[in-house]
């Protein structure tokens, strides 16, 4: 008897003793993924999925930076305009099949292929003829990617491209299998494969013995679980059906402070919410000065820390910080207090002719959320109270909305806001390029424009990083858009879960991750 | 009586075709499209997404396109689901709306039956202002206050069912199907107390007590009939609203059923999905519709063909 219960005590013992790997890890995905397609899928939750199932030339690291994936070697040539890859030795499908060079050439082809539709293609316009396909002026074998061996592949771009590294971690590049049709059913070249998906129910992933790094893939199973509505994700969480979720109910923020301190993770991510000013009418069209007073007005360290109120980090410039090399431009007058800020505001509206006699009249236009709401109601109050400017908040469905919003008829102020595809100042500044279609300000400023042009060409980083500085706060002057607070990243992650580490792209491959053994 | 029958399902067809344009034109008035979302595409990029699902077509030929294929039974490709046909979404889905509905319908029917037909018998007692105040407020609390209460008490602190999600075993349907069924029972007992109530004094059955029946047979071979009238009508719809989803349920207990399918679908401008949706909703209705009326004629001998 009591042999037996010294062995049943070491049993117990033995199991609670390092890394349980038969548990499958429960994560939660936000929406349902758009497509598993690497052309059409462009959600967050989609290309989350994605980056587990697949992998480019390269991939990210455990803290979110590029580094090689299918690629072994990188070689830059012609001044960066010309790029060789060696793949890995012995790359394989998860169906055991040879993975060689000319899969990634099929990939990159179909991705600029009119007739896929892809929504993204236009990412690729770097590559040599690329936007030439796009538009139906060339044959999709004039692409600038060619395989020069099995193993080796070559890439041919019209420009260098500092974030070159980026792009090639991006699911649009990734491989493709051939004879492949329906993408959600394989094979894949990641750390995982699919093994099921049931719509809005959940999605399996299996364990991918062919995928060249297997042995460090601590997980055999991961379930990603669709879970739209974050007060139904909490309760998941609290019951011990989830591991980590996709974000938080903003309102519990303090809460969760306070009851889960050690599961909370909140990191800066790299987005900017801003509000958009209508260039194309009066009363902000051709008057800096304006809306330098409507900025200026808001007191964003109280918008985020009472109205808000959920880990959001005062924003002073369109380019969050986390970029490595860039520091962002800021307002001229950083360094003012809140008061003094206010004052210059109040002069700045009077010199435009306005006051508390003639007041101005704004509408301003979100769509409806109730965090856009909140923030609404406080940038109303503080204009009113600071200038006696009159806003309308017009509410709006989402569809409308995004359609108004793009048309600029209607409307002064509309509700903006950007998630970066890569960390570079030119993912947020481009927005604001006379040409480009997410400029819903149309702020045209030929300054502005040459400056990103001249910033395109440069070869020196450092360089590049200053240009693009300028060209930021010739922005900030002219201010086409408020920003008001840069965006974070908020999880709640299970305390057996280890290897996760935070990082301003929110992206946490599961091959990094295992799980420890139930206390 | 077969005459009657066919007669209402001939007018099945017209009823759907209506239907089915109705909702055609209705979804494409309202502004903006499948394909409008934060990021705005490049135009060359748009035009390619549209001839892609023939969006670039006039409309009046998507339509006549759009009923080719329903008469094919294809619903086409999901707009927002790219990798799914709206066949696939509503055959995944159905299953669980369905197993989920019919618990709580069957629940709810026994359950209000059952407490209809007592606080009928016990009428003005304490015990029917009891049960019809819990009732009312079966009726008045809506179900999204209700299912975060059970997951809070039965779920997170007591720990004894699921909170969410979805696997097929008794242990994920619980507090749905009760969630679900609470306000559809509370509506079955007073609609079932008022006609019972209704049926108990009129005159066939002072013939009957009169006769000496016992009480238990006199409902039970006289009054139950009758009194079920008014509730069967009711469930006729009531049934085919449950087995096609609640958005709320499937969104607060997170089950992969089809009801969210109409709300996320509209909002997404997502063409095929809502029209799919709309469509077997629409021959669900029509049919349950059509059941209760052969069931009412069965209960009602008054009814004729």
């Amino acid at each position: 008897m009591g042999a037996l219960r010294v062995i049943l005590v070491g049993l117990l013992l033995l199991s609670s003793l390092g890394v349980n790997a038969g548990e499958k890890l429960l994560r939660g995905l936000g929406p349902e993924p758009d497509s598993l397609d690497i052309h059409l899928a462009q959600g967050v939750a989609a290309l989350n999925v994605l980056r587990d199932l697949r992998e480019g030339l390269m991939t990210l690291s455990v803290d979110g930076m590029p580094t090689l994936g299918a690629a072994e070697s990188m070689l830059v040539e012609a001044g960066g305009l010309r790029v060789i890859f060696t793949l890995r030795q012995d790359l394989r499908w998860s169906d055991g099949t040879s993975l060689e060079a000319s899969d990634f050439v099929r990939g990159w082809q179909r991705a600029v292929t009119p007739a896929t539709a892809a929504s993204t293609a236009q990412l690729l316009d770097v590559v040599e003829n690329a936007r030439d396909i796009r538009f139906g002026e060339a044959a999709v074998e004039t692409l600038g990617i060619r395989a020069l061996d099995t193993q080796t592949l070559e890439v041919r771009l019209t420009r260098p491209l500092p974030w070159l590294k980026w792009l090639l971690a991006h699911p649009l590049t990734y491989p493709l299998a051939e004879g492949q049709q329906k993408q959600r059913l394989g094979p894949f070249n990641g750390a995982y494969k699919l093994q099921s998906w049931v719509p809005n129910d959940r999605l399996v992933l299996q364990r991918n013995p062919y995928f060249h790094s297997h042995q460090s893939v601590a997980i055999e199973r991961v379930d990603y679980l669709p879970v739209p509505n974050p007060n139904t994700e909490l309760n998941l969480f609290r019951a011990g059906n989830l591991h980590i979720t996709e974000t938080i109910p903003p309102a519990r923020y303090n809460w969760l402070l306070e009851n889960y301190p050690q599961e909370l993770q909140v990191q800066p991510y790299l987005g900017t919410f801003f509000l958009g000013l209508n260039l194309r009418r009066p009363p902000l069209a051709d008057n800096p000065g304006l809306r330098q007073a409507l900025s200026l007005a808001i007191d964003r360290d109280k918008l985020t820390r009472l109205v808000l109120a959920a880990g959001e980090q005062p924003a002073n410039s369109l380019v969050p910080p986390g970029i490595s090399g860039y520091s962002a431009a800021t307002f001229d007058i950083e360094l003012d207090s809140q008061l003094e800020r206010e004052q210059q505001a109040l002069e700045l509206y009077q010199s435009a002719g306005y006051s508390k006699a003639k007041p101005l009249r704004l509408e301003l236009r979100i769509n409806s959320s109730a965090t856009h709401r909140r923030t609404a109601l406080a940038v109303a109050a503080m204009w009113k109270q600071t200038l006696g400017v009159i806003t309308q908040i017009v509410n709006e469905e989402w569809k409308v909305f995004v359609n108004n919003r793009r048309q600029g008829v209607v409307t002064e102020v509309f509700r903006g806001g950007w998630i970066g595809d890569y960390p570079d100042p030119t993912t947020f500044l481009a927005l604001f390029s006379s040409d480009n279609v997410q400029n819903w300000s149309a702020y045209k400023s030929s300054r502005y424009d040459n400056l990103l042009d001249l910033a395109g060409a440069e070869m020196d980083p450092e360089l590049r990083q200053q240009i693009l500085q300028r060209a930021e706060s010739q922005l900030l002057k002219d201010m086409p858009m408020i920003p008001l607070y840069y965006y974070v990243s908020r999880h709640l992650v299970n305390q057996r879960v280890s290897g996760y580490m935070g990082n301003t792209l929110d992206i946490h491959l599961s091959r990094y991750l295992s799980l420890e053994a139930a206390p | 009586m077969l005459k009657y029958a066919l007669n209402r399902l001939a007018w099945a067809i017209p009823t759907l075709l209506l239907l089915i344009t109705v909702a055609f034109f209705m979804i494409r008035v309202a502004p903006g499209g499948p394909f409008d979302s934060e990021k705005s595409l490049p135009p060359e990029i748009e035009q390619n997404i549209k001839a892609k699902y023939h969006l670039d077509e006039p409309v009046i030929q998507q339509y006549f396109r759009y009923l080719g294929q329903v008469l094919r039974f294809d619903f086409g490709p999901s707009f927002q689901y790219r990798d799914w046909t709206v066949n696939q979404l509503i055959a995944d889905g159905f299953p669980v709306s369905l197993s989920i509905g019919a618990l709580a319908m069957l629940l709810s029917f026994v359950l209000g039956i059952g407490i209809g037909t007592m606080a009928a018998l016990r009428q003005n007692t304490g015990l029917d202002h009891g049960l019809m105040g819990v009732a009312m407020l079966g009726i008045s609390i809506p179900n999204f206050v209700i299912a975060p209460l059970l997951i809070l008490a039965v779920a997170i602190n007591l720990g004894w069912l699921p909170s969410g999600g979805w696997e097929w075993n008794w242990r994920n349907m619980v507090l749905p199907v009760i969630t679900l069924a609470l306000p559809v029972t509370a509506y079955i007992a007073r609609l079932m107390r008022g006609s019972m109530i209704d049926v108990l004094n009129s005159d066939f059955i002072r013939t009957a007590r009169a006769k000496g029946l016992s009480e238990i047979t006199v409902i039970r071979r006289h009054a139950m009939k009758p009194a079920l009238l008014p509730v069967i009508s009711y469930m006729g719809p009531a049934a085919a609203g449950l087995i096609t989803g609640s958005v709320v349920i499937e969104r607060i207990f997170a089950i992969p059923g089809i009801g969210s399918y109409f709300v996320q679908g509209a909002m997404n401008r997502d063409y095929t999905l809502v029209m799919g949706v709309v469509i077997f909703y629409g021959v669900l209705i029509i049919a349950f519709n059509f059941i209760v009326d052969l069931i009412y004629a069965w209960l009602n001998p008054r009814i004729q063909y």
